[in-house]
């Protein structure tokens, strides 16, 4: 079902085993440019992130500089290049420091709903029982709800109301936690049940290893193939999220960190005055940045799956055929089988709406 | 009895090999499906209910939000201890449990209106807005999508590709603020936001049968000029939104066709000699179209379930714009209500998806 | 373009005629043919809430402003002036040191047709009393004990206290509206659609359609006759936007005639520019201010170096060093103005307290004279100041706001500034249980009476809570309340202004100002813009 387990492993050189070099390598055409533009993007956002401090012109929070106020509202100039804003900061620093805020909110709820959402699915589907069906209705229906209005619920539980960075990252990211837990729980949780019944698990636990070690061997190696789309969805739809609170209100202030959501709701009279400096580039780095990480996951996606990789890459690299029997040939149930990823895109997509 | 929950909705997340197995284990017929199905809409809004009843109780008062700027803390405290508010969770939670065994929603607490008024007033716009935005999602979202496929792996998919991920990728308040530049301010062909004119609107309030759905009252006029206004304003928020789908569809219709297209069954057409565009157009898309219906039906619930953004973007005062107002007032009984509602509606859409998949499909039955 | 936009105007005259004959047809006589007071229907647009129509269950400005068209009041303010007259009585005076009397104009009707008579009136009030809704304004009659109706024309009102010069104010207050005996219950509150529908308003208007908080159609209602005048306009209609991006497109677009609250600093400065509107400008009540708390402030009682007169050169240097001007020119583009008093300017009694004693003594700020306060009261090294703000209450600009007073303490070197926000609710919980050491408020006044300003702050047991407590302050606030010769009360009240400037309770900062934005030909903006700070539609003309 994955690459992982279908490729025999002592032939993989050292530049396949270097995450990301084999999925550009084995991509072709069409497909390696968006890889490599995903890839690009992503890289150029993480350095931005990282970097920040030395690439940014001034702090987030910065007023004034020897001593004069920048004002507000700059147009582009030599000391602002991209301006200020309505309240006096410096719009280019702003829009690199806000790619720190992202990358933490990012970070921090990836992997709490990847901790959270395999550990509870792992228990799920291997204890079984009546905690499984609580389980899955309880995600079910958290699932079903509005990410946004959960998020806005969430922020103001978590922060209790204040909104200092951290405060702030925890806030819009365990929200978006709470939201994703139940997509990872569903992944895990369908291939605990499938692989805890077959049959190698089966005899090991005859020859007397510890079946649950195996089963979450196989399971953590038999999802990676939905992971890295979830993942990234997980990152952009993170990113959006901490978005629009910042635009509802809800979000981190300007003090305590620089947010681009909250500068684009703060620069949105500014449009209608003719000032397109303060939200143009907020803007653009939220599109940029999703975009960007949308792109690595649906290439990663379409490289993983046999029936979406190029036609040609399939034969030049030899695809494997699915492993044990797993992808379906009937006509609906491949259907399904596609639509089962594309579901989660769906939902998310609608989320931040 | 574990693959009978794996998963309710059989288009979920579950992997293929858990939807053979469970229609191989599967005993009970088609009623038992539907039984199962239905009486998880229980718990599901049930859970949802509680959910958000606990989270209000934790996030302060109505009362504290209404009039913090106004009153001395005592002041405060002695009206929330009339109101009840101070009272345990738990003697808070039966009684509003109580309340809506019995179909009593109550009255919003930050402007006194019924909630069941409430639900029904907003609604309907929610659901015009939403009906707006599944014309453009479909308009732009399935052809451009069996473009790509046809053109897989090409400049035109490449291009469509990209359309579909900036779609999802552009906030909406950032793609309205845009569309409103161009479209209101520019050229003025198009209104700034809101559902109606003032003239418009004043002319649907006296009608006798209104119903809060504008395109139904305007027709109801009999107006052309009104029935226009009201089009023109549903414009932008509707393609604000419904490109928002349309990027969803395009890939959904893309994937599954190309799904489709490598199966043995368009496999053996493609022998007979049926050209590849024919192949697109009859043979791929009929099966495709299976799972693009079961994700419409969930994105009419989501779309139902309130577009937060796209609402106060464009001052379409709907129940997802209406739900965060009530938050920021701490008005336990509207949130709990308009929760409850989409909770219901959600549930509802699933249940109804997950029985026509289970007609077209016996093997997702367990 | 040209040929779009004018078609865009063809249809929303065409639209603006039929809804005209539409409200002809519906049986409200309207005649807004430009025949006799008439005028051309004006479209307000506002971001103001609606929360409930009830006087009994509403404390906010947006019911509030809903409220001063459609419900008479026993005493009201004229354009132009803050202080209060008698509206639709003929006279109103103490009959007593605790006996207020008002007599009525006799023969006076709802729009329903139903009488005005002093039983509606005691009726209002008994039912604000009774109800007592938890967001109701019932509070503001604190002073009221009963109230009676010996005939048609006559209303006593019995008081608690002797001689309260404030009481006449609160009868125009949030809990001053006469409401119809006949609609509205008596014990509970009504509904919106039961008052439109019962037509039980009094006012310059009445309500032809309401569509809460989206649309209200306001018709002229014939029968007002008070202190204001009858409505020059005879239709109004207000539409309201949850976004004020959208009002802002739409009064620049010329979709609607007035803006009207709010629109953000940055809008207002854009629109002065465009010359198919006007900005017109009043003074406004609201005020912005910082809060000390006198027990957790740095050196305050209960920390553990504890000393008052340290405590106390502390205020004095954030007095020293806000820089008032600056916070009014960047951050609110002269929307705001600078306040350098407890009462703001405009009022009966205002003064400017904390102009000469503080910075520069023209009101800009001194960072050399902060400097040698805080070191003749033996302070070194920079005070750690914890300074708390709201950012989903006071506007959108508050966050800037603060950012820019943080700034500003701290460029000095005499201070570090831990700037914090908190989400209103837990704000409104937080500040009135010593969590803040210092913090933002604002207030917008019930009443058009510097008591309003003194009161509720600086009295022993008060709204803020901060343990600010000096008797004498105390005790010329009570005195002044129950001074009946106008000039001695002024003395007063600026008496009271001196020696909390001296304390420095709080720091009083920005005064906001109220502004309009109608378009070319509207006409009267100017005469509701007033001291009263409620904006009636029915100065408004349209050319």
């Amino acid at each position: 079902m994955t690459d992982t387990t279908a490729r025999p492993r002592p032939r993989r050189s050292l530049a396949t085993r270097i995450p990301l070099f084999a999925q550009v390598r084995s991509s072709i055409g069409l497909q390696r440019g968006m890889l490599v533009a995903g890839l690009v993007i992503t890289g150029v956002f993480v350095i931005t992130a990282i970097f920040a401090p030395l690439l940014a012109p001034y702090g987030f929070a910065q007023l004034r500089a020897d001593g004069t106020p920048f004002g507000a509202q700059e147009a582009p100039n030599a000391e602002h290049l991209l301006g200020t804003t309505v309240g006096g900061y410096d719009v280019l620093s702003r829009v690199i420091w806000g790619a720190q805020t992202a990358i933490l909110t990012i970070v921090v709820s990836v992997i709490l709903s990847i901790f959270a959402g395999i550990f509870l699915g792992l228990v799920s589907g291997y204890i079984g029982g009546w905690l499984d069906r609580v389980l899955v209705v309880v995600c079910d229906a958290i699932y079903a709800f509005p990410s946004l209005l959960l998020a806005i619920v969430m922020s103001i539980v978590i922060s209790g109301g204040q909104s200092n960075l951290f405060g702030g990252i925890l806030a819009a990211s365990i929200s978006i936690t709470v939201v994703f837990i139940p997509q990872y729980f569903r992944v895990i949780r369908a291939e605990t049940v499938r692989i805890k019944s077959e049959a190698y698990v089966e005899s090991a636990k005859v020859i007397g290893t510890r079946a649950p070690r195996i089963v979450f061997r196989h399971v953590l190696r038999n999802a990676t193939r939905s992971l890295p789309l979830l993942l990234t969805l997980n990152s952009s739809e993170a990113l959006l999220t901490l978005a629009g609170l910042g635009f509802l209100g809800f979000g981190i202030e300007p003090s305590a960190a620089a947010e681009w959501g909250y500068d684009l709701n703060k620069s949105l009279s500014d449009v209608t005055s003719g000032i397109w400096w303060t939200s143009l580039f907020p803007g653009l780095a939220i599109v940029l940045a999703v975009l960007g990480i949308t792109l690595l996951g649906e290439s990663l996606n379409d490289l993983a799956d046999p029936r979406l990789r190029g036609r040609r890459a399939a034969l030049d690299t030899g695809a494997p055929a699915p492993d044990n029997g797993a992808a379906p040939h009937g006509s609906a149930a491949s259907g399904q089988a596609v639509v089962a990823d594309d579901r989660a895109t769906t939902n998310d997509e609608e989320r931040v709406s | 009895m574990t693959a009978e929950l794996s998963s309710p909705d059989p288009a979920s997340a579950a992997p293929p090999a858990v939807l053979r197995r469970g229609s191989s284990s599967g005993g009970g017929g088609l009623g038992r499906y539907v039984l199962v199905r239905f009486l998880l809409i229980i718990p599901t809004v049930f859970i949802l209910v509680t959910l958000v009843f606990l989270l209000m109780r934790t996030t302060g008062d109505p009362i504290t939000a209404a009039l913090g700027g106004k009153l001395t803390g005592p002041q405060l405290q002695e009206r929330i201890h009339e109101a009840g508010y101070d009272r345990p969770l738990i003697v808070q939670y039966l009684e509003y449990l109580g309340n809506i065994f019995t179909g009593n929603f109550g009255n919003t607490l930050s402007d006194n209106r019924p909630v069941t008024q409430v639900l029904l007033t907003y609604g309907g716009a929610t659901l015009e807005l939403a009906f707006y935005a599944l014309i453009v999602a479909f308009i732009v979202g399935i052809p451009l999508g069996m473009v790509a496929a046809y053109f897989r792996d090409r400049t035109p998919d490449a291009f469509l590709r990209i359309f579909a991920i900036l779609c999802y990728a552009t906030p909406v308040f950032f793609a309205g603020l845009l569309l409103k530049l161009v479209f209101a301010v520019w050229f003025q062909i198009l209104p700034v936001a809101g559902r109606a004119s003032t003239g418009a609107e004043l002319q649907m309030q006296f009608l006798q049968s209104k119903t809060g759905i504008y395109l139904i009252d305007a027709i109801q006029t009999g107006n052309p000029d009104v029935i226009g206004d009201v089009l023109s304003h549903a414009v932008l928020p509707g393609v604000a939104l419904g490109l928002l789908t349309a990027g969803v569809f395009l890939r959904l219709v893309r994937t599954n066709l190309i799904g489709t297209l490598g199966t043995d069954y368009v496999d053996s057409a493609r022998s007979r000699g049926v050209t590849e565009f024919r192949l697109v157009r009859k043979h791929a898309y009929r099966p495709a179209l299976i799972p693009i219906i079961t994700v419409i039906g969930l994105q009419i619930a989501l779309l139902l379930g309130g577009a937060v953004l796209t609402e106060t973007t464009f001052e379409w005062k709907g129940l997802g714009f209406q739900l965060a107002q009530y938050l920021q007032a701490r008005d336990f009984v509207a949130v709990q209500g308009i929760v409850a509602l989409l909770a219901v509606i959600v549930a509802v859409t699933n249940f109804i998806v997950d029985i026509i998949a289970a007609l077209i499909d016996p093997r997702v039955r367990y | 373009m040209r040929s779009a936009s004018t078609r865009t105007t063809r249809l929303v005259a065409s639209l603006a005629g039929t809804a005209a004959v539409a409200l002809v047809l519906a049986g409200c006589a309207g005649g807004s043919n430009g025949g006799s007071a008439g005028g051309k229907a004006i479209t307000i647009g506002t971001t103001d809430k609606v929360t409930v129509l009830d006087p009994a269950g509403s404390y906010d400005n947006g019911s509030f402003a809903v409220m001063n068209q459609v419900f008479p009041f026993l005493m009201n303010t004229p354009y132009g002036s803050p202080d209060v007259k008698p509206d639709i009585a003929e006279s109103a005076d103490f009959t007593g040191p605790t006996e207020y009397t008002v007599k009525l104009k006799s023969g006076l009707k709802f729009a329903n047709g139903n009488d005005l008579t002093s039983s509606d009136v005691k009726f209002s009030f008994d039912r604000q009393l009774k109800i007592n809704d938890e967001n109701g304004p019932a509070s503001l009659l604190y002073n009221l004990d009963s109230v009676a109706a010996p005939d048609d024309t006559t209303v006593v009102f019995t008081l608690k206290s002797a001689d309260d010069q404030v009481f006449p104010q609160i009868l125009s207050s949030p809990a001053g509206p006469i409401v119809d005996e006949d609609v509205f219950s008596a014990t509970e509150l009504t509904s919106d659609e039961d008052i439109v529908k019962g037509k039980a308003f009094a006012g310059q208007y009445e309500i032809a359609s309401y569509d809460f908080n989206n649309l209200i159609s306001y018709k002229a209602f014939a029968g007002y006759d008070g202190v204001l005048g009858k409505a020059k306009t005879d239709q109004v209609n207000v539409k309201y936007y949850a976004d004020s991006s959208n009002l802002k497109l739409d009064i620049q677009e010329g979709n609607i005639d007035v803006a009207f609250r709010s629109l953000s600093a940055t809008d207002i400065d854009d629109l002065k520019g465009n010359d198919k509107v006007k900005v017109v400008d009043g003074p406004g009540g609201e005020i912005r201010y910082i809060v000390f708390n006198f027990d957790t402030q740095p050196f305050g009682a209960k920390t553990p170096e504890a000393d008052p007169a340290k405590a106390l050169a502390v205020r004095q240097a954030v007095a020293d060093l806000i820089d008032r001007d600056e916070i009014a020119k960047q951050v609110y583009k002269d929307t705001y103005t600078p306040l350098y008093s407890y009462v703001p300017a405009g009022l009966t009694g205002a003064t400017e307290s904390l102009k000469a004693p503080y910075g520069d003594g023209n009101g800009g700020p001194d960072a050399d004279k902060a400097k040698s306060t805080l070191a003749a009261a033996g302070i070194t090294g920079p005070v750690e100041l914890s300074l708390q703000y709201s950012n989903d209450h006071y506007g959108p600009s508050s966050g800037d706001e603060y950012a820019l007073i943080k700034d500003q303490l701290e460029s000095s070197g005499l201070f570090t500034v831990n700037l914090q926000t908190t989400e209103w609710v837990q704000y409104s919980k937080d500040r009135t249980t010593d969590v803040y050491p210092s913090y933002q408020l604002g207030w917008f006044p019930d009443y058009s009476d510097a008591d309003n300003y003194l009161t509720p702050f600086f009295l022993t047991e008060n709204f803020l809570a901060n343990h600010y407590d000096n008797p004498a302050v105390n005790d010329l606030i009570l005195k002044q309340a129950v001074t009946t010769d106008p000039a001695a009360r002024t003395a007063l009240i600026e008496q009271i202004q001196d020696a909390v400037a001296a304390d420095l309770s709080t720091v009083p900062y920005l005064q906001g100002a109220q502004v309009a934005v109608t378009g070319t030909t509207v006409e009267g903006t100017k005469d509701t813009l007033d001291a009263s700070f409620k904006f009636r539609y029915g100065a408004l003309t349209k050319g």
